[in-house]
């Protein structure tokens, strides 16, 4: 009989203890996936590619009722805005019919231009329109996450809104797409001031507003100045809008995304190739 | 037999019931709904739902529950992998530890429980992913992201508890 209770107690010990050690052992595993993402390593970014993908085929679904919720509440907000919106709409399409006119005439003699000095033309870009399913932006992280389907999107693509840059392809997860934000602390895009010419680093935070760091000290910085891609380190093509500046402190510099990255339901996943265009060209010099 | 089949089946859907509920608020919490209040700031689902089934259902809400919610905010969200299984593991062992305080006790109690609880794993977890990026994250959007979590709690406490009565209680 007493070696009964005693069996019994030694069984609920341990027990007890493999409760415990559970806990340790999980707390452990959450550290070790937190190293293996940070060293990227080829079978966890797999079945991590493939859970995902699981889990997003759910959100999937549950994007359609959620879409409706939020289409209703943009339709009563926009109500409120409707006349106003109008007059404005109609002095900006008087102001963008002047524009057209001149950009077309300027487009003519651009290339006119082009075929006398013999300028060798950015490669041409192809792109993938991507449906925005989930989004999450707080202090750990900004990203998006969107379907593509079965178009080919590779790692790196530019993520694209009507208005400028939104941020990068971080991950393909089969049918989707993890994006990196430009808010986002792993976003570091090269960037230049538009009318200076100016050099810097657009450096995400986890903020609605990235900084702008690595500018030369002597550099003229103004409020309203637009920021546009420098094209350097060969991820961003040159010259695509990313943002102004809406603040000139004395430790930094803060910039305003054009593209309203709370208001994203498409975003367009470019393919410049510039990778591969480097590539052909080593391959070229190689031969 | 049959009908023995199905009241086992019932029944381990009733138990699977908290984890469902849980992970469908949270795949919620992450869809798009374009409110210009929730921009850049996300509510931490995760360790409410943790906080909620451990301290009315511990029984059908165990450890690998938790750590599957941190799994799978991990899978949806781009922080690093494995932070969200930290917070929601924290979360876990610090109700377990602290369980006597808040037993049956008014909701109001349960409330700053969570108040405090959050602000321990969130703060937490925010240290942990500083580590990871050598950089510290901006401490007010955390913050807003708290204080946001804990005004929501009662609301997401309310839709949890509608599903414990309904759907639970009864069969217990």
């Amino acid at each position: 009989m007493k070696r009964r209770r005693g069996l019994f107690l030694h069984l609920s010990h341990i027990r007890l203890l493999a409760k415990k050690f559970a806990l340790v052992i999980l707390f452990l595993l959450a550290f070790v996936f937190m190293l293996l993402n940070k060293t990227e390593n080829a079978i966890i970014d797999k079945t991590y590619g493939w859970a995902s993908e699981v889990t997003l085929s759910i959100i999937d679904v549950l994007v359609i009722p959620a879409k409706i919720i939020a289409q209703g509440y943009n339709y009563v907000r926009d109500l409120r805005s409707l006349y106003r919106d109008n007059v404005q709409l109609r002095a900006e399409n008087q102001k963008l019919n002047v524009v057209y006119n001149k950009y077309k005439s300027l487009e003519i003699e651009n290339r006119l231009l082009t075929s006398l000095l013999n300028y060798a033309t950015p490669p041409n870009s192809e792109f993938v329109t991507a449906r925005v399913i989930a989004e999450e932006g707080d202090a750990f992280s900004h990203s998006l996450l969107a379907y593509v389907g079965d178009k080919k999107v590779k790692k790196g693509q530019v993520a694209l809104s009507d208005k400028g840059v939104v941020g990068r392809v971080d991950k393909i997860l089969g049918n989707y797409v993890k994006i990196i934000l430009i808010t986002d602390i792993n976003s570091k895009i090269p960037v230049l001031i538009e009318n200076t010419r100016v050099r810097g680093i657009l450096s995400g935070n986890n903020t609605l507003s990235p900084r702008l760091v690595f500018i030369p000290l002597d550099a003229t910085v103004k409020v309203g100045d637009r920021i546009v891609t420098s094209g350097v380190a060969g991820v961003f093509p040159a010259g695509l809008p990313v943002g102004k500046i809406v603040s000139v402190g004395k430790y930094e510099i803060i910039v305003k995304p054009f593209s309203g990255l709370e208001r994203l339901e498409y975003v367009k996943l470019v393919d410049y190739s510039i990778a591969d265009d480097d590539k052909n060209e080593s391959g070229r010099k190689e031969e | 037999m049959s009908q023995n089949l199905k009241e086992n089946a019932s029944l381990v859907i009733k138990n699977c019931l908290p984890f469902v509920v849980s992970v469908l608020v949270l795949l919620i919490s992450f869809l798009p709904y374009n409110f210009f209040i929730l921009k850049g700031v996300h509510v931490a689902v995760g360790i409410s739902c943790v906080y909620f089934w451990l301290q009315h259902r511990p029984d059908l809400f165990n450890l690998w529950s938790a750590f599957g919610i941190g799994i799978i905010e991990d899978l949806i969200s781009a922080s690093p992998l494995g932070s969200n299984v930290f917070e929601v593991l924290l979360m876990y062992l610090l109700v377990n530890s602290t369980s006597r305080l808040f037993n049956a006790k008014p909701f109001i109690v349960l409330w700053y429980g969570f108040m405090a609880l959050s602000l321990i794993t969130l703060f937490s977890r925010w240290l942990i992913v500083s580590i990871y990026y050598s950089h510290f994250l901006p401490l007010s959007v955390l913050f807003f992201s708290y204080l946001v979590t804990i005004v929501l709690y009662p609301l997401l406490s309310l839709l949890m508890a509608a599903v414990q009565n309904k759907l639970i209680k009864e069969d217990f």
